[in-house]
């Protein structure tokens, strides 16, 4: 039977090829809108390390001005810690991992005949890699005890190798960092986290990873500074870089790995500790906001998904809902112009159930018809909005047209959505000449 | 009023001309009761098309009320069907989205004829044929017979000088039937000149004259003389408001 | 003329199905296209607001010194001399910051020492040249002098303030209400305090997202050495890209403690700060061309659906005596009917939508002028889509009303 109520759906699309063909269009073009608006979504606000969401947590405190946020139109403490904090809890053992870090620029050069060129690299603690789970492609990070007293040791990214050495193993070779000697102990694979979850400061959540990593102590011995953000408040001495570390300001990103609730509370607890006391030393004026913020939430807070983007998957939802009333209404008047014959199909026997198949049957290839051809534009929408920002020269920044990925997962949503939504438009008018009584169309108009 | 002299309409396909009316000629004095008859496919509705100005002819001339149609245009062929003529159909051709006064409305709504005017010659259209207590019903609420009194309604509404009628009866039973004709001759007597197009030569002897059509020609003529019931006030009229 | 609304308004009533349809289509498609219209003229006027910098003509070029040997000074001395040489070149500066790049420095003044702290204002660094350089005018005062422009601060020395400052016209107006801000004085975050010594308007800073962009102060001051220095080049028009080959080649070996890290128009960072509202805008022009033509299309297949089950009708009302015109009228009401019920709904739909995008967006009110606006052009497509079923419907030839099948 299903090959045979096939066949009359085919024999019924070659019938009305004009009304067929626009019902196919308006079908994939509601799907297509849809399915580019929620990829680019679903980039932005996924959770990249979501299997670690119950144990790693972004450390803060509200060490700001009593009268005034950081951020006044977000409700929270500032996102950054002062290096006087994060030096304290980094003494902590509760954490299983403890990561305190920022990203400066630094210009490496001495590598052959590369031209000198300056890059985004990280000063962080040891248990970064692990904590984030940051694969290696040749060698491996640091130990903690490479980070006081600062080894000369660098992790350059797959990019940053591939321009500097080709892509060879360059585990032992050495380059100048800020015309400094260092050598290189690893090398990442391709590592692209959207969005760049564990560092959400700088020029958009989108960015690609740090070029070259370093361990922590160097900051302190290069004097170097946060080049993304830093934010000061407190009226006090800052004419040298130890009254920067001994200050207010906040420059330096914590993040910790409590494996269950109770190391959890402990440390909350250890912070709390430390805050009371600080507080009697004059310091904190601010209620006490010491926050230990899991991943999602963290990404939330930093309003990675932003408003622009909510509002175009409404309007994409409200395109694909107008693309399916504009299928039930064309299902409709093409079943409605077929119905002498199915009035005749029932006079010869055919029951409303089987009436109702055979229509469903050829809703349901439209449907997915649509739903490929859907999928097809969609993909070369895509490929147009990345070539739209490439052509931008954002190629550098990673940027939007990082968003423009079409993933598996993606797909396979996006065709279930389309034949879900058309044979849900198909279902009513099916039904109605289901249900009407034979004799009505065999009468002429 | 009427005055057809040899005219000829001619259906060209790729491969065959067919003559559906071949030299037909007919007059017709105001107020008569002319039937035309014949079997199917001998041009009678051809003719109704044609004298109704549903369409047009290839030769010949066709005078109504003294006006050569030939000169006329599109619109004042419109207008000469909306006030002179009245149509009735074999399947009634109510609007079926439409209550009986809409029905009956919708000639007048095509002359400048101000609400109250409507109204009034609705009412008493709806009056003649007995049904203006339905005036609110839907054509699908009524009978055939029903129907087509109301499509009478709706073709005297206007006051047209001759009404057109197409086998009025071919989808009525007998007493509908009787009804309907009863309704005919009543507005024949009323002053209104009526065509009548029917292959049952039964309802064609109430008529005053038949005219018999044979592959689009006349083959007979046969003159009746006033039926019996013409004029009487009781029997079919008295029928036709029960 | 007789406009036969009330009998089609009845027969429309009883056979709704394919009315309601359209008619939702129409009132979603009006509330996309109010809304959307709205947003997009919004954000453009957003990226053409006056920022008083001539920002076809500025080039930036971002230096930074990486060895030991390097002397922040004597570069910016020497690259400036030598910019300032280029034939085409009309001014150039050493900044902190670029203008209009969504990324630079703030700073917090207050209008009394030792007074709670305002918020953040926006500060660009530059020196005597800095002002013709971005071509902004002074309304009020003076430029700075040359002897004014401080030395970059060190790293051990970040909490120097400067002497004079030169606000915006936005600024001096928020800092000091209804007076004149030149001549007055005001502290830093340091309690170092500064005098105001010229005005200038308008001028939009480094942050055009932010709540205040045009809320700016200028510094004299060399920029400092802890991140590389940026130079701003204004040339003569349509000599930018040729100065900027030039420039590129020369700098680029002229020091070799030092990269260059580009050399780039400035319309590349104001394009990069507004990529988000153009893409924003493409896409939202883009959806609301397909919806105007999906449900154009809907309004025309159901034309097209009524006109053609309906022949009969069509042929009876002809022969009854409507001309083709009526027809025509008779087809383009009921539309126009299906078409109203859909433009009200879609109003309150429009409505609604805007005042939700209000509040939970934090986008402005719809502006009522777009509703209209889009309830004339949508009505009118509507119509214009159904003409050419009611064309044809025109066609139907009277003899159809006596056809038996």
């Amino acid at each position: 039977m299903f090959g045979y109520y096939l066949r009359l759906a085919l024999k019924s699309f070659g019938r009305n090829p004009g009304i067929t063909a626009l019902m196919v269009i308006a079908i994939a073009l509601g799907i297509a809108v849809c399915v580019m608006t929620l990829t680019v979504y679903h980039a932005m606000s996924g959770n990249p390390i979501w299997w670690k969401n119950d144990r790693l947590y972004a450390v803060t405190m509200d060490n700001w001005d009593p009268l005034r946020r950081l951020m006044p139109n977000l409700d929270l403490p500032p996102f950054e810690m002062t290096y006087k904090d994060t030096q304290f809890l980094l003494a902590s053992n509760i954490p299983l991992r403890k990561v305190v870090m920022y990203s400066t620029l630094g210009v490496i050069s001495g590598v052959g005949t590369e031209p000198p060129a300056q890059v985004a690299t990280r000063v962080t603690t040891a248990d970064f890699f692990a904590m984030f789970e940051v694969p290696f492609r040749y060698g491996n990070g640091w130990s903690a005890g490479a980070d006081k007293p600062a080894q000369p040791v660098i992790v350059l990214s797959r990019a940053e190798n591939d321009k500097l050495f080709g892509g060879a193993n360059s585990v032992g070779r050495t380059l100048r960092w800020n015309d400094r000697e260092f050598r290189v102990i690893g090398v990442l694979s391709d590592w692209f986290p959207r969005p760049r979850y564990y560092d959400l400061n700088g020029s958009g959540s989108f960015q690609p990873p740090d070029a070259a990593y370093i361990p922590y102590g160097w900051g302190t011995d290069l004097q170097l500074l946060n080049q993304e953000e830093n934010d000061c408040w407190r009226p006090e001495k800052l004419d040298t870089y130890r009254d920067y570390e001994a200050s207010d300001c906040v420059w330096q990103q914590m993040w910790v790995e409590l494996p269950d609730a109770a190391s959890r509370e402990r440390f909350q607890s250890f912070m709390d500790g430390y805050w009371a006391e600080q507080r009697h030393a004059g310091r904190f004026p601010r209620p006490k906001d010491n926050r230990l913020t899991d991943v999602a939430q963290w990404l939330r807070d930093n309003r990675v998904v932003d408003n622009d983007n909510r509002v175009l998957v409404g309007l994409a939802f409200a395109f694909l809902a107008l693309c399916l009333i504009n299928t039930v209404g064309l299902l409709l008047a093409k079943f409605l112009n077929g119905a002498a014959v199915t009035g005749i199909r029932r006079a010869l026997g055919a029951s409303r159930r089987q009436i109702f198949a055979q229509l469903l049957i050829e809703v349901g290839l439209l449907s997915v018809l649509g739903a490929l051809l859907g999928l097809a534009l969609a993909a070369l929408g895509l490929i147009a909005v990345h070539h739209l920002y490439a052509a931008a020269h954002l190629g550098e920044r990673g940027g939007y047209q990082e968003l423009t990925h079409f993933d598996v997962v993606g797909v396979v949503w996006a065709v279930i959505l389309a034949v879900a939504a058309t044979l849900a438009a198909g279902l009513y008018p099916a039904w109605r000449i289901g249900r009407l009584a034979p004799a009505v169309y065999l009468k002429s108009q | 009023m009427l005055k057809m002299q040899d005219v000829s309409k001619i259906y060209r396909t790729e491969l065959i001309e067919t003559y559906a009316l071949r030299r037909f000629s007919l007059e017709v004095t105001p107020g008569e009761f002319v039937a035309i008859t014949g079997p199917s496919g001998s041009g009678k509705t051809t003719f109704l098309n044609v004298a109704g100005l549903l369409e047009e002819f290839d030769s010949g001339s066709y005078l109504l009320e003294g006006r050569d149609v030939r000169s006329l245009s599109d619109d004042e062929r419109s207008r000469l069907r909306n006030e002179r003529i009245g149509f009735i159909f074999q399947s009634f051709n109510l609007i079926p989205d439409l209550d009986v006064y809409d029905n009956v409305e919708v000639p007048l709504r095509y002359r400048r004829l101000s609400g109250a005017d409507r109204r009034e010659r609705i009412g008493s259209a709806l009056e003649l044929v007995g049904l203006a207590s339905r005036a609110r019903h839907m054509p699908s609420q009524l009978s055939g017979g029903q129907q087509q009194r109301v499509a009478i309604a709706r073709a005297i509404a206007g006051d047209p000088a001759f009404l057109l009628a197409d086998e009025p009866t071919g989808n009525l039973d007998s007493l509908m039937s009787r009804q309907v004709m009863d309704l005919l001759e009543q507005i024949n007597e009323m002053g209104t000149t009526i065509l009548l197009v029917t292959h049952d030569p039964e309802l064609a002897r109430r008529a005053q004259r038949n005219v018999h059509l044979v592959d689009g020609q006349i083959s007979d003529f046969r003159a009746y003389e006033p039926h019996p019931s013409v004029g009487g006030a009781t029997g079919a009229a008295g029928a036709a408001r029960a | 003329m007789s406009l036969d609304i009330r009998p089609t308004l009845s027969a429309l009533l009883r056979n709704r199905t394919g009315a309601v349809l359209v008619a939702a289509q129409v009132a979603i498609a009006l509330a996309v296209l109010a809304n959307a219209a709205y947003i997009v003229v919004q954000r453009i006027e957003k990226i053409n607001r006056p920022t008083g910098i001539d920002e076809q003509n500025i080039l930036v070029i971002e230096s930074e010194g990486f060895t030991g040997r390097f002397h922040q000074t004597t570069s910016v001395q020497e690259d400036l001399a030598y910019l300032r040489g280029v034939s085409g070149v009309i001014a150039a500066t050493a900044t902190n910051s670029v203008p209009l790049s969504d990324g630079g420095d703030n700073d917090s003044l207050v209008t009394r020492p030792d007074e709670p702290r305002h918020g953040y204002i926006n500060d660009i660094e530059i020196d005597e040249q800095g002002l013709d350089t971005l071509g902004v005018k002074l309304v009020a005062g003076r430029n700075f002098r040359h002897e004014e422009i401080q030395p970059p601060r060190t790293k051990t020395d970040i909490s120097h303030f400067v002497p004079v400052i030169i606000v915006s016209r936005e600024l001096g107006e928020y800092l000091f209400p209804h007076q004149n801000p030149l001549g007055k004085q005001v502290w830093d975050v340091l309690n170092h305090a500064a005098t105001i010594v010229g005005v200038v308007d308008p001028v939009m800073g480094t942050f055009p997202h932010g709540d205040y962009p045009g809320r700016v102060f200028f510094l004299p001051r060399l920029p400092d050495e802890f991140i590389g220095v940026r130079y701003l080049v204004r040339t003569r028009p349509g000599q930018r890209d040729t100065v900027a080959r030039l420039i590129e080649a020369q700098l680029v070996t002229s020091n070799p403690d030092r990269v260059i890290n580009y050399v780039r128009p400035l319309t590349y960072f104001k394009n990069l700060s507004y990529l988000g509202d153009s893409s924003m805008e493409i896409f939202l022009l883009t959806v609301t061309a397909l919806v105007i033509a999906v449900t154009a299309l809907g309004v025309f297949a159901l034309a097209t659906f009524n006109v053609s089950t309906r022949t009969k009708q069509i042929g009876t009302r002809r022969a009854v005596g409507a001309r083709r015109r009526d027809i025509v009228r008779y087809f383009l009401i009921e539309n126009g009917l299906i078409m109203s019920g859909g433009v009200l709904t879609g109003c309150a739909l429009a409505l609604a939508a805007g005042y939700w995008l209000s509040v939970h967006y934090a986008l402005p009110r719809l502006d009522l002028y777009y509703l209209v606006a889009g309830v004339l052009a949508l009505w009118g497509i509507g119509q214009l889509a159904a003409w050419q079923p009611a064309r044809r419907a025109a066609a139907v030839p009277p003899s159809v009303a006596t056809r038996t099948v």
